[in-house]
């Protein structure tokens, strides 16, 4: 059986969290409070654990051990959206950023707890439990801040007309889509997308922010492709620094 | 504008020549108290104090600040001015001996949870549940059940202030038994050190 959509969509997912959690983590020490800073950090953890819990499934395929394939490929060899590797600029932009991912990735485990794929079937079931924490702390942030005061509201909304383009980037379409969902291994973007608008919606409609029509926004495509932006290749030099030095020390 | 922050809005403003003025009231988060089921069956146990805006955010906050390590099934927390606390006591002064029995008050019952503090020094443990119309009420409901036993202070906290963990919300703990790596013993970080230096060695 060719496994190459399969290992796309894989790649695509752990890259994702790979480079997510890496950002997430650089908020550690530095969070908005204690207890925010303790949550934040576990969160990028978990997405740690999870994109290492992918590329076991794609070493499983064939493909080179994780640490291998997390630290030495360079960012045209990365398949993550172009929204994870951003900047995480001020925690306004953070928090919309973890809101609209894990929106969106809470939703596409879900979607995989049905896959034909049992590995990935059976995975996915543990990293939704796990999203289900991270998508109760965006929302209950998102509420809070997004309907608290002038400053917090128009910070939100601004963070949040910044990341749109970026977040429908989540969505964009592989060339192997249609097998993918042949096969049952994964209902496909689109659908995704679909449902994770109304998520969205439901969400921003408990505030004072107000969603912009994603239908008039062009989308930043090009991630899952390997085209990035100028962000990744220096945090990947900082996330291998250590390997590339030692590819056998341990930490 | 006025931050979120509460610390930003304590920053001292520049004054005007001759100000004499009272100092500003402290502005801070309010303490939620945050219960923890390590294993089904078990007893709650009130592990601390999380700052938070409101309720439902103190519950988030509890999550990882509390159980991100070792076990956990569910977690409660209860704004800290809820919590109706008895008198303490120490040696063999059981603090049932400070709790008077009252007689049954008119209204509505509510339902308490009960905590007890065994030992001092540990932690409050759940002791059980009580129907009654005020806290003074509870308390005097929870000494006829639990009053032969020798204990130094008692809680009560009316159920409908608690925020619970629903029963789905139950998946929040499924993969903490594998996150082995938080805990610290699990890097052996002083065996790593010790061979290190070994290997270093000149």
């Amino acid at each position: 059986m060719n496994n190459v959509a399969l290992k796309e969509l894989l790649y695509k997912m752990a890259d994702d969290q790979l480079i997510l959690g890496h950002r997430n983590s650089e908020w550690t020490g530095m969070g908005p409070l204690l207890e925010e800073d303790i949550a934040f950090s576990s969160m990028a953890q978990d997405k740690i654990g999870q994109s290492h819990a992918l590329y076991q499934l794609l070493h499983q395929l064939g493909e080179q051990e994780p640490d291998t394939v997390a630290f030495t490929r360079n960012a045209n060899q990365f398949h993550n959206c172009v929204l994870v590797e951003l900047p995480n600029g001020e925690y306004d932009f953070s928090l919309i950023r973890h809101f609209l991912y894990d929106t969106a990735e809470a939703l596409r485990f879900d979607m995989l707890t049905r896959s034909s794929y049992k590995p990935l079937a059976e995975l996915a079931v543990k990293i939704r439990a796990e999203l289900r924490y991270h998508t109760l702390h965006a929302n209950t942030w998102v509420k809070q801040l997004g309907s608290a005061t002038e400053e917090s509201i128009s910070r939100l909304q601004h963070a949040l007309e910044q990341a749109l383009p970026y977040a429908l980037g989540i969505f964009e379409p592989s060339p192997h889509e249609q097998e993918l969902i042949t096969r049952g291994i994964f209902e496909g973007e689109h659908v995704l997308q679909e449902k994770w608008i109304i998520q969205v919606e439901l969400v921003v409609n408990q505030t004072q922010l107000s969603l912009p029509d994603q239908k008039q926004i062009k989308p930043v495509y090009g991630g899952r492709m390997g085209k990035h932006s100028e962000h990744l290749q220096p945090l990947l030099d900082e996330m291998s620094e250590v390997f590339r030095i030692d590819p056998t020390a341990e930490w | 504008m006025k931050s979120l922050d509460p610390r930003v809005n304590r920053l001292p403003k520049v004054g005007h020549p001759g100000q004499v003025e009272p100092k500003a009231p402290l502005d801070q988060l309010g303490t939620f108290e945050v219960f923890v089921q390590a294993k089904e069956g078990k007893p709650f146990q009130h592990e601390g104090i999380v700052h938070a805006p409101d309720l439902e955010m103190a519950f988030v906050l509890a999550k990882e600040a509390f159980t991100r390590r070792f076990t956990c099934v569910s977690l409660y927390v209860a704004d800290t001015r809820h919590v109706y606390v008895s008198a303490m006591t120490e040696g063999n002064t059981s603090a049932w001996d400070f709790i008077n029995l009252i007689e049954q008050q008119p209204g509505n019952k509510d339902s308490y949870e009960i905590y007890y503090l065994l030992r001092r020094g540990k932690q409050h443990q759940h002791a059980g549940t009580v129907q009654a119309a005020i806290p003074a009420e509870a308390m005097s409901e929870a000494k006829k059940l639990y009053g032969t036993k020798l204990v130094y202070n008692v809680w009560a906290i009316r159920t409908a202030d608690i925020r619970f963990t629903s029963p789905e919300e139950k998946e929040l703990w499924l993969t903490l038994p594998e996150k082995k790596f938080r805990d610290a013993s699990d890097y052996k970080g002083g065996d790593k050190l010790k061979e290190f230096l070994e290997r270093t060695k000149v």
